[in-house]
């Protein structure tokens, strides 16, 4: 990662933040201590900025973290990574356990933080729609596979759902998922360049039907055991 | 690192802080008018013979006292259990070691800073009960009478061991902690394996750290209430036994039908000046006091090192598994 192994390397913990999916505090300390804390344990330190951060989220700095809401401590959590100066970010479903306003939020701030020459951000999520909303690429893991890794743009531009008669698929495209029905298919595919063929109707697609699309052939049975191989086509 | 740990034990400290003040008030205060008295008796008891006595006079509404001193027993494992087994095993179950993990120090660091006060602090808070306790009972282990300090109990509360014991427990929470992850598992694990460690070293391992003494004693030896012959301060290691002439060795009483015939048809009352005639005497197995510290430096030594594993164990568990 950043060109370095991750382990026991402080100055490679340095350079990355993390955020863990139920965003762990020390529930007794304040915002404040762990922000005056955290100080002694990193090198690039900006507690004025974490400090600030929080004032104009209206985030109390001096009560236990626990006490606070899930929202907040998001907040919280996020500052204190942004605090390190990170070259890396990583995000493993922080919004999960939120509310939608305190999710709107969370990613809204964490939009404002990387965009303002901040670090790089990697954001794991379930949620399609927060991704499409902050992110530039996509990368779509799944049956531990990478599936899918292009800017979002280029994701959506690029796939297409294709109606037509039962038939081999058009040349310059490559199916991601075909549903048959008796006469007709229906498929989701890659498209290289235009589709020429006039038997196909050709439909743009959401972000969310072409992950969607792509999780269901990675799990389906074809891809698992070989005794499915005939139901899967 | 340093301010992390503080912050995250501050309240465990102070708790243990404000416990330590308060034995050591008690201690203080009683101990300090115990050795008055012993000092006062000691110089009338050596004209009138009667020192032996000493205990009953330095002890006579001390019960209360006697439990707490003797309850400092279990200090080491209130150690480990409040402070050995949360240590690791809260961070992992709140998940801020994820936390702690991804701050600017290495895992290693933040080991050793977490661990090694830990320790620290369980090696200071059991020296300091240790030298209390061994302070107060000054008296009473020169008096040596009725339990000198080599006995089982009176051993495990003062010198070295209580320092060994600690560290080993808060190693043994802390192993236990990084092991399940878990407060609860990790407490009940320290609780049982420390008390079942104690006792099975106490009762089956001590007595053998170095052979022991035998000391061949009249047959009269064994007759209720004679006074026992081993030197003052020993520890007793078994109970008195008859030897018969033949050297073989008849256990703590001679069965009826074991007797020679010829004592047998005398009167009960007759039976032992009858037995110390054919040649049967007693013996008895002690450890004498002058072994004390050798004792002492063993057993510690036993925890330290075992304490030590449980470090390395944890340093392997920690350092080598995945968040």
């Amino acid at each position: 990662m950043l060109g370095r192994r991750p382990g026991q390397d402080a100055g490679f913990l340095d350079s990355i933040g993390y955020l863990a999916q139920d965003i762990p505090l020390y529930r007794r300390l304040t915002a404040g201590d762990h922000i005056r804390i955290f100080a002694r344990l990193n090198r690039h330190w900006d507690a004025a900025a974490a400090q600030d951060r929080l004032a104009a989220l209206n985030i109390p700095a001096s009560r236990p973290v626990g006490s606070l809401s899930g929202g907040q401590r998001a907040q919280v959590g996020l500052s204190l990574a942004l605090a390190k100066q990170p070259r890396l970010l990583l995000l493993d479903e922080p919004v999960a356990a939120l509310d939608p306003l305190a999710r709107r939020e969370f990613l809204a701030s964490l939009a404002e933080a990387a965009a303002e020459g901040g670090p790089a951000v990697i954001l794991s999520s379930h949620l399609l729609h927060d991704l499409e909303r902050v992110c530039d690429y996509l990368i779509l893991l799944s049956a531990s596979r990478t599936q899918l890794c292009d800017s979002i743009d280029k994701v959506v531009a690029t796939h297409r759902v294709l109606i037509g008669p039962r038939q081999k698929p058009p040349a310059g495209v490559t199916v991601v998922k075909a549903t048959n029905a008796a006469r007709q298919s229906r498929l989701l595919a890659r498209l290289d360049g235009p589709v020429l063929d006039p038997s196909w109707d050709v439909h743009e697609v959401g972000l969310e039907d072409i992950v969607l699309g792509y999780m269901r052939e990675a799990a389906s049975p074809a891809n698992g055991t070989l005794t499915a191989i005939g139901e899967a086509s | 690192m340093n301010t992390l740990t503080w912050r995250l034990n501050r309240s465990q400290v102070q708790i243990s802080a404000a416990a330590l003040a308060t034995i050591a008030v008690l201690l203080l205060i009683t101990g300090i008018a115990m050795a008055g008295t012993y000092h006062g008796f000691l110089g009338t008891c050596a004209s009138a013979h009667t020192c032996a006595d000493g205990h009953s006079l330095l002890f006579r509404c001390d019960g209360v006292l006697n439990a707490v001193v003797y309850a400092t027993m279990a200090v080491p494992l209130l150690f480990g259990l409040f402070w050995g087994a949360p240590l690791l095993a809260r961070e992992f179950e709140a998940g801020t070691h994820s936390l702690a993990w991804t701050q600017g120090v290495t895992r290693r660091r933040w080991l050793a800073g977490t661990a090694g006060w830990a320790l620290a602090a369980a090696a200071l808070w059991g020296a300091a009960l240790s030298a209390l306790v061994s302070w107060w009972r000054l008296p009473e282990n020169a008096v040596g009478i009725p339990y000198p300090r080599f006995d089982t109990g009176t051993f495990d509360i003062q010198g070295l061991v209580p320092v060994a014991y600690s560290v080993f427990a808060v190693a043994l929470g802390i192993g236990a902690g990084a092991l399940f992850r878990r407060l609860l598992p990790a407490m009940a694990t320290t609780f049982a394996v420390f008390v079942g460690l104690r006792f099975a070293i106490a009762e089956y391992l001590r007595p053998h750290y170095m052979t022991p003494l035998t000391k061949a004693l009249p047959i009269t030896a064994m007759t209720p209430g004679a006074p026992s012959a081993v030197p003052a301060g020993s520890w007793v290691v078994g109970p008195l036994s008859a030897i018969g002439p033949n050297g073989h060795n008849y256990g703590d009483a001679i069965q009826f039908s074991f007797m020679p015939a010829a004592c047998r048809s005398l009167s009960p009352g007759q039976w032992v000046p009858c037995l110390a005639a054919r040649g049967f005497h007693s013996q008895v197995i002690y450890q004498p006091a002058t072994r004390f510290w050798a004792f002492q430096g063993i057993e510690a030594g036993i925890f330290v090192v075992l304490a030590a594993a449980l470090i390395a164990l944890t340093w392997r568990l920690v350092l080598t598994r995945d968040a």
